[in-house]
């Protein structure tokens, strides 16, 4: 019992109330119903009068309950870019043993209202966020609200957790595939197929010609022409005018490249990035703290 | 529980939930609204059902225009400034302007708060009109209807859902509404009345003249006329004659009162040598100016008028419950100091009209001098009469009515036979007159209730003794009681009820109804002063009421937990929450990303020692797999995995 109230009390602390307009009604009500009683001694009213005023009372710690118990935590899922909306992750878990209702999550720019979520249940929210510049940045003042049960108060309960994570440039400027008409030299492997003939351990795995296995023959296949073309290489100096639209191309490139799958490398004025020795968020990291 | 299934994939809509708050805050004021308005109401509802889009702008100015007309129909001839200061019929026309309102903006199909507000509006001006105990029931059915919508709309309209929210909440409030009702300080204005339409029924059993023909009053009906609290037991039958009016003129077929106009010495009241008892009487509409009070009562009733026969009444007829505090001696007796026309009109008699009669009475006179002895002759004249007391008895000579009760017919009831004893006591120089009210029934009373019923409508004799109107019960001398099916007051034949477990039943539900009335429904600042006043002297009942509150907490707590308790989505998961609960408790908590299958392994991995313990689970964890996922989810397996939760709980 003293437990349960103790953790009451620390859950009525987390929670602020605020009235609403329906607060003024009930209010309006009750007073209307007393000078309703008062004047013709009507037992009826005052038992109308009574209920009224036990349910607005029994509001508050019913709406602190439901919303109390709710636990949240961010969760890093997704990319975000300069100007580009994004999405924060928000966990929310119901440590009660009692369905949590009428929830809205209120973000900075945007809510989400929840029509339930289970006892002991998890339940994800997005929230919307379009960070302003690339670089580091940092999500707080998210807030849960509720106006379960009666509307007669709104309850929030704050979310302490700052979520922190790096905006990328903005992605933007010309298409990868306007890049490579321009450029003249050809990149990849060129290759030029002869034939087939059997495998004698020597050969590269990638030149195995797996229908011929199939098949029950262990063939590899041979190439007239086999030469390595020079690699994807981006400069950072001719990537555009001003570093922000350099930047912005770059990450344009380097997302086009990641979506094609090929192997890039991108010549910084002090460094020089390579898609084989780097991830492509490493990449886009050094990108955005520029 | 079980019958919400129905509802359980049903989300209505806000304007729909906002609808049936209406119906339901609406239903009582129908019983109030005057036919063009409930015409109009009608018409609304018809065109609410059946049209789906919001109405289009001539539409509601037509209702407007409709609404205005059918509220002047409904009010003609109540249109004065007058007729506006009664608040009756201002709240009349303000349930019909919130009607019209109500109506134009519901036609649109938005919401907006003053509908929203509405329903609440509508049943604070139902509850001007009516308050009574199907009222009190009902108001209190309104509010959790009222509350059950509210958290519908909260809850996307999950009608299921919302319906326990609303229990838990409902009993929340519970115990703090019993506790403000009791405590709350009733600092208010006289109890208003506006007329109940449910209470016009008029009771019947007592009019202000005794007929002894075919129009004599007979209604033994089980209407009840009045309900009477005792502050202790309810004493014996024999002391409750509740006095109505007092008949002295014999008009040969009938008996009347003394007329008003006639001015007589006022009543001396003396102190009467017996205790005093205290009793509170509910008298329902009779029409009449009578309010009855036991003999013999020691002072007037508030607003009432007690004249010099210790008769009581009020100003107006009694067209609506009547509620009043009373106090009387129990006694058959009491002292009077007759003025010269009392006297002579209660000694008036004409030998001519019942010879016979007179004829006996002179001999009685002759041969016993003492007024007292000549009593005792007359009821031991009657007795060897061989009277019957029927309900039924054949027409008297109305010329002759004591001659023809006593020497021919034999037969009649109270008015028959307190006439005849008059007539007789008046022949041999004993100045009497005829009593008539209401004789209580203690198999209608219950602890310290009394029913009285129409039935219970009685005449008796005053016999003025020594300078004391005394008492007589003349039906007494009757030497048979013919017992006969009871008729209502429409005639009809009513079979009486034999079954006294029945009677009893009916006894105890007047009784609670009683209660609630007096208790509730009346519950006033002078009750709580005596509640208080009781609890200070009785110290034994604050501990009863202590308990009594502590056990409806309980009560509350338990409904609560009952309807907060989670729902789980197969009855095999709700049987293994014990043993979750349990497991949890030891330390043994779930891992939130793990099934139950893996957390039950787990639980065999950690407590390897445990070999009767890990068995059990694993035992669990098959039937629980077979139930789930091998769709058995049959009698038997459930009752086996309930049986195997207990015993891991047990070792």
């Amino acid at each position: 019992m003293m437990k349960s109230l103790r953790k009451f009390i620390q859950i009525h602390r987390s929670i602020k109330q605020h009235a609403t307009r329906f607060s003024a009604v009930v209010v309006v009500l009750l007073f209307g119903l007393f000078l309703e009683a008062y004047m013709h001694d009507f037992n009826l009213v005052y038992i109308t009068l009574f209920f009224v005023f036990s349910l607005a009372f029994s509001a508050g710690p019913i709406g602190v309950l439901n919303l109390g118990n709710l636990e949240t935590k961010f969760l890093k899922k997704g990319r975000f870019f300069a100007q580009v909306e994004g999405k924060i992750t928000l966990q929310i878990y119901n440590n009660s043993t009692t369905t949590a209702w009428a929830i809205t999550v209120h973000g900075k720019d945007a809510s989400v209202p929840i029509k339930h979520i289970k006892a002991e249940k998890n339940m994800l929210v997005h929230l919307p966020y379009i960070p302003e510049k690339r670089g580091l940045f940092s999500y707080d003042g998210a807030y849960l609200e509720s106006k379960y049960p009666l509307s007669t108060a709104r309850l929030t309960k704050n979310i302490s957790e700052t979520y922190e994570d790096i905006a990328y440039p903005q992605p933007k400027g010309k298409s990868l595939h306007a890049f490579l008409n321009e450029v003249e030299n050809h990149f990849g492997e060129e290759k030029e197929f002869d034939g087939l003939r059997a495998y004698d351990g020597s050969q590269k795995l990638s030149h195995i010609h797996w229908a011929s296995v199939a098949k029950g023959d262990m063939a590899v296949k041979t190439f007239i022409k086999e030469t390595e073309s020079a690699n994807l290489v981006f400069h950072f100096n001719s990537a555009g005018k001003g570093d922000e639209s350099r930047l912005s191309q770059l990450c344009l490139w380097v997302l086009a490249c990641e979506k094609e799958r090929l192997a890039f490398e991108i010549q910084m004025p002090k460094r020089k990035l390579s898609s084989k020795k780097e991830s492509i968020d490493e990449i886009l990291e050094y990108l955005s703290k520029y | 529980m079980k019958f919400l299934n129905i509802f359980q994939n049903t989300n209505l809509t806000p304007l729909k939930l906002l609808d049936l708050a209406f119906i339901i805050v609406l239903l009582p004021l129908f019983l109030m609204l005057k036919v063009p308005m409930l015409v109009f109401v009608v018409m609304v509802l018809g065109i609410v059902f059946f049209t789906k889009k919001p109405a289009k702008t001539w539409l509601i100015i037509l209702i407007f225009v409709l609404g205005i007309f059918a509220l002047y129909l409904s009010l003609y001839g109540a249109f004065s400034f007058r007729g506006l200061s009664r608040l009756k019929l201002f709240l009349e026309l303000l349930v019909y302007v919130l009607l019209i309102v109500v109506s134009m903006q519901r036609l649109t199909q938005q919401i907006n708060i003053y509908l929203l507000l509405s329903p609440f509006l509508f049943l604070a001006l139902s509850l001007f009109f009516f308050h009574g105990m199907l009222m009190l029931i009902y108001v209190i059915f309104e509010i959790f209807f009222l509350l059950w919508m509210i958290l519908s709309h909260r809850m996307e309209g999950d009608i299921v859902e919302s319906f326990r929210s609303s229990i838990v909440m409902f009993m929340y409030s519970l115990p703090w509404v019993v506790v403000l009702f009791i405590f709350f300080p009733r600092i208010s204005f006289e109890h208003a009345s506006y007329g109940f339409r449910g209470e016009t029924v008029q009771r019947m059993g007592h009019d202000g003249t005794m007929f002894l023909d075919n129009k004599a009053l007979l209604v033994p009906s089980d209407r009840i006329v009045m309900e009477v609290g005792f502050e202790k037991k309810v004493p014996p039958s024999n002391l409750l004659y509740f006095r109505g009016s007092i008949l002295y003129i014999d008009n040969k077929d009938h008996w009347e009162p003394i007329p008003s106009f006639v001015k007589r010495k006022k009543q001396v009241l003396r102190k009467i040598n017996v205790d005093t008892i205290e009793y509170k009487v509910t008298l329902y509409p009779t029409q009449k100016r009578w309010i009855y009070l036991l003999d013999v009562p020691v002072k007037p009733v508030k607003e009432s008028k007690l004249d010099r026969d210790l008769i009581s009444t009020v100003k107006h007829s009694i067209k609506e419950p009547m509620h009043y505090a009373a106090t009387s001696a129990l006694s058959s007796r009491f002292y009077d100091e007759l003025d010269r026309y009392t006297l002579k009109v209660s000694s008036r008699v004409n030998p001519k009209h019942n010879p016979q009669t007179y004829a006996e009475a002179m001999k009685i006179k002759d041969l016993y001098p003492s007024i007292e002895k000549r009593a005792k002759e007359i009821i031991k004249f009657f007795k060897s009469k061989s009277l019957t007391y029927t309900l039924k008895p054949e027409p008297l000579d109305i010329n002759h009515t004591t001659d023809s009760f006593l020497f021919d017919k034999r037969r009649g009831y109270c008015v028959h036979f307190a006439s005849s004893f008059v007539t007789m006591a008046r022949m041999t120089g004993i100045p009497s007159r005829i009593v008539t009210g209401y004789k209580g029934d203690v198999s209608n009373a219950l602890n310290n209730y009394l029913a009285v019923k129409e039935k219970n409508a009685h005449a008796w004799a005053e016999l003025y003794i020594n300078q004391h109107w005394v008492r007589y019960e003349t039906t007494s001398t009757a030497s048979h009681i013919e017992s006969q099916q009871q008729t209502d007051e429409d005639g009809e034949s009513v079979k009486s009820t034999k079954n006294p477990l029945v009677k009893k039943v009916n006894l105890y539900l007047m009784y609670a109804k009683y209660q609630v009335e007096t208790w509730i429904l009346y519950y006033s600042n002078i009750r709580q002063k005596q509640l208080l006043q009781y609890a200070k002297d009785n110290p034994k009942f604050i501990f009863t009421f202590v308990v009594s509150l502590i056990f409806l907490v309980m009560i509350s707590f338990l409904l609560i937990s009952y309807f907060r308790r989670p729902t789980y989505s197969s009855e095999a998961l709700a049987i293994l929450q014990p043993l979750l609960q349990f497991l949890k408790k030891k330390g043994f908590v779930r891992k939130k990303s793990e099934s139950l299958h893996q957390y039950f392994m787990h639980y065999v991995e950690e407590n390897q020692e445990k070999i009767e313990l890990t068995m059990i689970i694993k035992e669990i964890d098959k039937i629980y797999e077979l139930i789930v996922y091998g769709n058995m989810n049959t009698k038997e397996l459930l009752k086996g995995l309930k049986k195997l939760v207990k015993k891991f709980k047990k070792i």
